[in-house]
C-alpha cells in the first residue's frame, strides 16, 4: 500500500475512533476554570480550550468539537466582548480543530487584509503540518471547511505574538503527539497550554500514524518542565492547561513525564532481547501504571500505549 | 426592673454563660512529634523493600521495586518536593498551628498548619465550605475541611498531587483522600490519618501518630533551591530499576532476621491471623545490630549511623 | 443570688455523678475490635530481635536488662505474661471484646495471652490490690479542658471547650513487666495512662485510636507515648484466644 493511501486510511480510522468518543453534545455543559492572569480553561467534550481575555480581544486555543461552538462562544463571550483575533491549534486532532470552522463564521472576520469597520480579521494559527494534514484528502470524509484552516501557519521552531499586554510563544515540538503539535506559553500570565502531549490521568496518544513519536513526546515534556518555573514549595508558579484533564503546574508534568521515560525504558530493554511487539504486550511492561492512566472511559488503553512506544523505537528511519 | 426579674435576667445570662457555644479544642501551639513508633523509618527513612503492613496492591508492589532513589537528586524538580499532606502528619518536622479566627464574629474559621520541613503550610477550614471541582489543580497539602465531634476533630482532605506513602517508593495516587481524627489530651496531640487510594491500596491505610507541645521550639526558615547536581548520563533520563531486577529488595530480611515474604506487605499482613503465616527466616539472626538503640537517652534522634548495642 | 447560683450548679454537677458510668457514656466502645498493624510491625508482628529497642525513649539502666533478655528463662519461672501487662498489651496484635461487667465496670477481654484489663469507674478502693500484669484501672470520661483538668470553669470568659467523647484510664500496680516481646523493660513502678478515642469513617467503619502514655521512672527517660488503632467487628467470631508466649 503506497504511503498516501496508508495515511489516508490511519486518518479515517483516527476520525472514526474520537467520532466513536463523542458525546451527546446536547447534554454537555461548559466549564469554566480561571486559571491566571488572563488566562482562563474551558472545558466541555474534545479537548481543553485556553482563552486569553484582555483589552485587545480574545485569543483562543483548540476549539473542541463543532457541535459545542455555540456553547464555548456563549462562555467566551461572559469574559470578554472584545474581537476574537486568533485562534491557535495545538494540533489536527478533531477534537481539537473541530470548533475552528463555526467560530470564525460566528465571528464573521473576513479572510485577508481587514474589515471594514477596523477590526483586525481573524488569524487561525498552527504548525504548517496541521494545515498539511487538514488538507489531506481522506477517503469517504468530506474536506475539512476552508474558513476553519489555520492558513496563518507557521514552520520555524516558534513563532511568538504578543495581546493583551502580554508575549504569546508558540513553540513547535517535532513529532511529539503529533507532527504539528505547538506548546501555547503566556509569558505574562505565567500559563502554558500543552495540547495533547500532556494529559494528566491517560496516558499520552503517540499518534505515530501521523508523524508522532515517543521520543518527541518526551522532548516536548522536558520543553514544557524548562518552560514552568514553580513557586513556593515546588508547586503553582507556572501553570499548566493539559489537552485533557484538570490543571497542572510543573510537579504533575514531572511524574507524567517520568512515567513515559520509565516505561519506554521498559520497552526498550525487551526490545534489546529481541522480544515481539506480542511478547512486549504479554510481558505487560506498564502494568503498575495501568491502574492510574487507564479507565473504562480511556482513549489509550495500556496496549495501545505499549504499541505506540514499540513502533516509535522500531520506526525506521527515512 | 423588679428583684425578681433581675433574679431570673442574671440566671438566663449566667445559663448562656456557661453554655459552650461550639465543640472545639484548642489546637493552637507549637508542637513537636513524638518518635515512638517506627522512628528508624520516620527520622532515618524506611529501608528498600519495605512495604510491611501496608494494604497495597501489585501496581504499588511493582512501582515501589522499580523506584531508584538516585531519582530524588536526578531529576531535580524532586530536590524541593515537599511531603503530601497526609505524609507529612507521620510528624518529620515540628508544627505549628495558628487558629485564623473571623475578625468580625470571632468565629474559629480555619487552622492553619506550618511544618519546619520545606514550610509546608495547610489550611483546614471549619466554614462548611465546599471542596474544589474535579478540574481544580491539585496541590501536595490537598484541600482540608472539617468539622467538629465534641472534642474530636474530624478533617477529610481532597485534591492532592501525587506523592507516597513511604519515602521508599510507595506511591499515592493524585486519586487519593485522607481523613483524620485530631484529639488533643493534655499537652499531647494525637492525628489518626486513614489513605483511601483506589489506585495503589486495597484497603485504607490507618496510621496514628503523637505530638507533645512544645512552647520553647522556634522555626526558623527552610528554604530549598534545586540544582543539577549529578551529570544526566542522557538528557531524557529517569533512574529507576527493571522489573524484578532491583538487587536491594530483600536486605531487610538479612538485617532483620525476617522471612523475605512479610516485606512485600498487602491488606493480610495488617491483621493479627497473618502472625501464623509467618514462616522462618531464610537467615536467621540472634542478635539486632541495627538501629537498635535509636530513640534511646544517648541517641534519641537516631542521628548516628546504625550500631550495635553496647 | 450567689448562693443561689452556687447551688444550682452543684445540685447539677451531683445529678451527672449520680448517673452509672454505663448511663453517662457519651461514646459506646462495646464490641468486638481488631487491631489494624500498619505502624512498628517488626515489632508487633514478630519477636523483634534481642537487644532491639528501637524507638524507645529507654535510660541507660534499661540496655543492660534488654540484653540479657532470655526467654527461656521467662518461660521456667513461669513469666510468659510479662510482654502482656497493661503498658505493652494494646500493641500485641489481636482482638477484644468490651463490655460492661456492670454499671461502672468496663471489661476488655483480649485474645493473646488471655488478659483481661477491667477499668472502674468512681472511688478507688481504700485498699489497693497486690500488683498484676494488669494493675488497677481507675477510669473517666475526660471532662473538658481545664487549667486543673477537671472540667470546672475558670475565669470569666464563657468556656467553649468541647464535652468530651474520649475515655481516660490511669493504671497502676503493675508488677515489672515488658514494653516489647524481647524484653525492654518497665518496672513496677510504671504507671499508664491512656486515651480511648471513638471515630466513624465516611464509608461507615468504625474505629478507635488509644493514646498510650507510659511513665517509668527507672527505665524511661520520657513518658513513651503510642496510639494503637481498632476497627470494630461485626461479631465475635475470629476472637481467638491464645495463651502468652515468650516467643
Amino acid at each position: 500500500m503506497s504511503f498516501l493511501r496508508k495515511t489516508a486510511w490511519a486518518a479515517f480510522a483516527l476520525a472514526g475512533c474520537l467520532a466513536a468518543q463523542q458525546p451527546d453534545f446536547d447534554k454537555v455543559e461548559m466549564q469554566v476554570q480561571h486559571v491566571q492572569g488572563g488566562v482562563y480553561m474551558i472545558t466541555g467534550a474534545g479537548g481543553n480550550t485556553a482563552v486569553q481575555v484582555g483589552n485587545d480581544g480574545v485569543l483562543i486555543v483548540d476549539t473542541q468539537f463543532a457541535p459545542l461552538a455555540q456553547k464555548l462562544m456563549t462562555e467566551i463571550r461572559k469574559l470578554n466582548r472584545g474581537p476574537v483575533l486568533f485562534i491557535v491549534n495545538t494540533h489536527f486532532h478533531p477534537d481539537h480543530v473541530g470548533g475552528n470552522a463555526a467560530l470564525a463564521q460566528m465571528i464573521g472576520a473576513a479572510r485577508g487584509p481587514g474589515r471594514s469597520d477596523g477590526v483586525a480579521p481573524l488569524k487561525i494559527v498552527a504548525h504548517e503540518n496541521v494545515l498539511n494534514r487538514l488538507t489531506q484528502k481522506v477517503v469517504n470524509q468530506p474536506p475539512f471547511p476552508d474558513q476553519g484552516l489555520p492558513v496563518d501557519e507557521y514552520f520555524t521552531p516558534f513563532k511568538d505574538l504578543h495581546i493583551n499586554g502580554e508575549a504569546v510563544f508558540l513553540y513547535h515540538e517535532p513529532n511529539a503527539h503529533t507532527d504539528g503539535d505547538s506548546v501555547v506559553l503566556f509569558r505574562g500570565s505565567d500559563v502554558v497550554a500543552t495540547g495533547d502531549i500532556f494529559t494528566p490521568g491517560a496516558y499520552p496518544f503517540v499518534d505515530v500514524e501521523h508523524g508522532g513519536s515517543v521520543q518527541g513526546e518526551i522532548a516536548a515534556l522536558d520543553h514544557i518542565l524548562e518552560l514552568t518555573v514553580p513557586s513556593k514549595t515546588q508547586e503553582g508558579g507556572t501553570y499548566v492547561i493539559p489537552g485533557h484533564g484538570r490543571i497542572c503546574d510543573e510537579a504533575d508534568v514531572v511524574e507524567f513525564r517520568d512515567m513515559v521515560v520509565i516505561i519506554r525504558d521498559r520497552i526498550q530493554n525487551l526490545l534489546k532481547k529481541e522480544m515481539t511487539l506480542d511478547q512486549i504486550k504479554a510481558a505487560r511492561p506498564s502494568r503498575d501504571y495501568d491502574t492510574e492512566y487507564v479507565g473504562p472511559n480511556s482513549f489509550v488503553q495500556a496496549d495501545q500505549f505499549v504499541e505506540a512506544i514499540y513502533k516509535s523505537l522500531t520506526k525506521k528511519s527515512k | 426592673m423588679t428583684r425578681r426579674g433581675g433574679f431570673f435576667a442574671s440566671l438566663a445570662a449566667f445559663t448562656i454563660a456557661l453554655t459552650p457555644v461550639h465543640a472545639q479544642v484548642d489546637f493552637s501551639g507549637a508542637w513537636a512529634p513524638l518518635f515512638h513508633e517506627d522512628l528508624p523509618e520516620r527520622l532515618p527513612g524506611p529501608e528498600l523493600g519495605d512495604y510491611m503492613g501496608i494494604p497495597i496492591n501489585d501496581a504499588a508492589r511493582l512501582r515501589a521495586d522499580s523506584y531508584d532513589a538516585d531519582r530524588i537528586s536526578v531529576v531535580s524538580e524532586y530536590q524541593c518536593r515537599p511531603h503530601g499532606g497526609d505524609y507529612s502528619m507521620r510528624g518529620l518536622s515540628n508544627m505549628r498551628i495558628d487558629a485564623i479566627i473571623d475578625p468580625v464574629t470571632e468565629q474559629l474559621v480555619a487552622w492553619h498548619t506550618r511544618m519546619g520541613f520545606q514550610e509546608m503550610e495547610r489550611t483546614i477550614w471549619l466554614d462548611d465550605r465546599p471542596h474544589p471541582g474535579p478540574l481544580a489543580p491539585h496541590t501536595w497539602q490537598g484541600f482540608s475541611t472539617a468539622r467538629w465531634d465534641g472534642n474530636m476533630m474530624n478533617v477529610y482532605t481532597t485534591h492532592l498531587k501525587e506523592s507516597y506513602m513511604r519515602r521508599n517508593g510507595l506511591p499515592r495516587s493524585d486519586r487519593a483522600t485522607f481523613t483524620e481524627h485530631w484529639v488533643r489530651h493534655g499537652n499531647y496531640l494525637t492525628v489518626t490519618t486513614l489513605i483511601t487510594d483506589p489506585v495503589f491500596l486495597t484497603e485504607p491505610l490507618v496510621r496514628s501518630q503523637s505530638w507533645v507541645l512544645d512552647p520553647g521550639q522556634r522555626m526558623g526558615r527552610d528554604i530549598c533551591e534545586y540544582n543539577q547536581e549529578v551529570p544526566k548520563p542522557r538528557p531524557d533520563y529517569v533512574p529507576s530499576h527493571m522489573p524484578d531486577t532491583n538487587p536491594f529488595l530483600k536486605e531487610v530480611s538479612d538485617w532483620y532476621g525476617l522471612p523475605s515474604p512479610v516485606l512485600r506487605g498487602g491488606a493480610e499482613t495488617m491483621y493479627p491471623e497473618y502472625r501464623q503465616k509467618i514462616g522462618k527466616p531464610e537467615r536467621p539472626k540472634e542478635k539486632c545490630d541495627r538501629y537498635c538503640n535509636c530513640g534511646a537517652l544517648d541517641n534519641p534522634t537516631c542521628s548516628a549511623a546504625p550500631r550495635s548495642p553496647r | 443570688m450567689k448562693p443561689l447560683l452556687l447551688i444550682l450548679l452543684i445540685s447539677g454537677a451531683t445529678a451527672a455523678l449520680a448517673q452509672s458510668a454505663r448511663n453517662a457514656a457519651p461514646v459506646d466502645l462495646t464490641g468486638n475490635w481488631v487491631s489494624i498493624v500498619a505502624e512498628d510491625w517488626r515489632w508487633r508482628m514478630t519477636t523483634p530481635l534481642k537487644g532491639d529497642a528501637a524507638s524507645i525513649p529507654y535510660k541507660p539502666e534499661a540496655r543492660a536488662v534488654i540484653d540479657a533478655w532470655d526467654p527461656a528463662k521467662d518461660e521456667a519461672a513461669g513469666l510468659q505474661c510479662k510482654a502482656y501487662g497493661a503498658p505493652a498489651v494494646m500493641r500485641i496484635p489481636g482482638r477484644l471484646r468490651v463490655s460492661w461487667q456492670d454499671e461502672n465496670t468496663l471489661k476488655i477481654e483480649l485474645d493473646q495471652g488471655r488478659q483481661t484489663r477491667l477499668f472502674h469507674f468512681g472511688a478507688k478502693p481504700s485498699q489497693m490490690p497486690a500488683a498484676s500484669w494488669q494493675g488497677y484501672s481507675a477510669a473517666r470520661w475526660e471532662p473538658p479542658a481545664s487549667p486543673q483538668g477537671n472540667g470546672l470553669p475558670v475565669g470569666i470568659s464563657p468556656r467553649f471547650s468541647a464535652h468530651s467523647r474520649s475515655l481516660e484510664v490511669s493504671t497502676s500496680g503493675l508488677r515489672e513487666g515488658y514494653l516489647r516481646r524481647n524484653g525492654v523493660p518497665y518496672s513496677d513502678k510504671a504507671t499508664v495512662t491512656e486515651y480511648y478515642d471513638l471515630f466513624q469513617e465516611p464509608n461507615g467503619d468504625t474505629w478507635f485510636t488509644v493514646t498510650t502514655v507510659v511513665a517509668d521512672p527507672v527505665y524511661l527517660f520520657t513518658p513513651f507515648v503510642t496510639t494503637t488503632d481498632f476497627r470494630k467487628e461485626p461479631d465475635g467470631s475470629k476472637f481467638n484466644p491464645a495463651p502468652c508466649s515468650t516467643r
